[in-house]
């Protein structure tokens, strides 16, 4: 083995190369925020994991949008197996760790119930992610020609990048407001649901509780008049 | 370990952050995205294999792809396509409301698959994310204040077609809840009205059929 590794390292060093200079030929660069929408079969359990580097910050929240009792069980485990968050029966909650170096596994259990499937929905917001906040900086290899106000070109920058900043903001919020408002979409679909079945179920008892009634007592009384003579 | 497993960790140097998942054999998982209409959707997707031998996820699965198939919110599919172990679907919706993109192996050789999981790393796009400034900058020939100020458009777009799609939502949201609360209503009123016909229709059944047996 020891006499193999002088081989690999100019060959390492030109995949690196290779892999910095061609942004996608080595695999796409996955974004920092993400949000999904799942459903999640009664009886089963599924899990995610998340890459994380040291000291960066990773926010978890997650929202139960329709199924019976919009609950479920929520695990979320550190690197090394170490349960940091565990919660149960819970309809939504946020969860923000500071990270080590490692994959990061968290689980939506639906084993505790039979017979309702659930959707889940939930979003990753990571922060401090070190080499991925540059893709700005990557952009002016592909811009053509410069502009006219070199002076304050630098201040025109910083108020677009705190725009840039507010709006993502703007963008997330409206997620979450999407998340709340599907939500309450499906209770009151499955209310109206509801309430026409039941209704007809009621209507068809109650027609044939009277009648069951009415007949109960005329049997009654004919088998009297049959015994009498 | 050996050379192959560090090359590859090399090349991959640059990719391995992102969400990933476990799939079986046949197992299918899909992820439902709410959209408004005319938004593009870009997934990205790259797929490990477990090796059982070795105990360490391969990099990359050579003959196993993966099905993609992407459903509007009527149902009909938009999208259903086979892809390689390693791929990126894209999508524009027309028609606002649910999609639901559902991913699967088409694992073909199951010996070499058996009892193994498979790593899929997915990462999904939407709107003014699955646009690739780069290349817009270049084939528009942009200084970097008009990038910029391209993307902030775009962005503003976004948000302005997500609340416009909230405006529809809420207003069938709001029709939903108004009819329920009627139908509530008009189903007591009638529940009470056929409650006390069907008394009335009882005792004058019952009263009948007494006179006529000489009983009354």
């Amino acid at each position: 083995m020891g006499d193999k590794i002088w081989l690999p390292c100019p060959v390492l060093l030109l995949a690196t190369l290779f892999s910095v200079l061609l942004p996608g030929a080595a695999g796409f660069t996955p974004s920092l925020d993400s949000d999904f929408t799942f459903t999640l079969p009664a009886g089963q359990k599924e899990c995610f994991y998340q890459p994380m580097p040291l000291k960066a910050s990773l926010e978890i929240e997650y929202q139960v949008l329709d199924g019976a009792g919009l609950d479920i069980d929520f695990h979320l485990a550190s690197p090394e197996g170490r349960t940091l968050v565990f919660e149960q029966r819970k309809s939504d909650g946020v969860h923000t760790v500071e990270t080590e170096d490692g994959d990061y596994m968290f689980c939506f259990d639906n084993t505790f119930s039979t017979i309702s499937e659930k959707v889940i929905f939930f979003e990753l917001i990571l922060d401090n992610m070190g080499e991925q906040e540059h893709e700005q900086e990557d952009w002016k290899k592909y811009i053509t020609g410069t502009d006219m106000l070199d002076m304050k070109l630098e201040d025109i920058l910083e108020s677009i990048n705190s725009i840039k900043a507010r709006l993502s903001k703007s963008g997330h919020i409206q997620t979450l407001l999407r998340a709340f408002e599907a939500r309450d979409r499906n209770i009151q679909e499955s209310n109206f649901d509801r309430v026409n079945f039941w209704s007809m179920v009621n209507l068809v008892v109650m027609v044939v509780v009277s009648a069951i009634q009415v007949y109960m007592l005329k049997s009654l009384f004919e088998d009297k008049r049959k015994s009498r003579t | 370990m050996g050379r192959p497993a560090l090359l590859l960790l090399a090349l991959c140097a640059a990719c391995a952050r992102g969400l990933y998942f476990h799939i079986g054999e046949t197992e299918k998982r899909c992820f439902i995205e709410e959209i408004p209409d005319e938004t593009m959707v870009i997934g990205n997707y790259r797929t490990q294999m477990w090796d059982k031998q070795k105990e360490v996820f391969l990099p990359s699965t050579p003959g196993l792809g993966m099905h993609v198939e992407v459903k509007d919110p009527e149902g009909k599919v938009v999208l259903s396509r086979q892809y390689g172990s390693e791929g990126r679907f894209t999508f524009t919706s027309h028609t606002p409301g649910d999609h639901q993109i559902c991913l699967h192996s088409n694992s073909t050789r199951m010996a070499l698959f058996a009892g193994g999981r498979l790593r899929v790393h997915l990462d999904i796009q939407v709107g003014e994310h699955a646009n690739n400034y780069p290349e817009i900058a270049a084939k528009d020939k942009l200084t970097e204040l008009q990038l910029r100020a391209r993307q902030l458009l775009d962005q503003v777009e976004q948000i302005q077609k997500e609340q416009d799609y909230q405006r529809y939502r809420e207003e069938r949201f709001r029709l939903t809840s108004e009819s329920t609360n009627q139908r509530v209503l008009w189903w007591s009123i009638a529940q009470t009205v056929i409650l006390i016909l069907t008394g009335i229709w009882q005792m004058r059944h019952l009263k009948s059929f007494f006179e006529a047996k000489k009983l009354v």
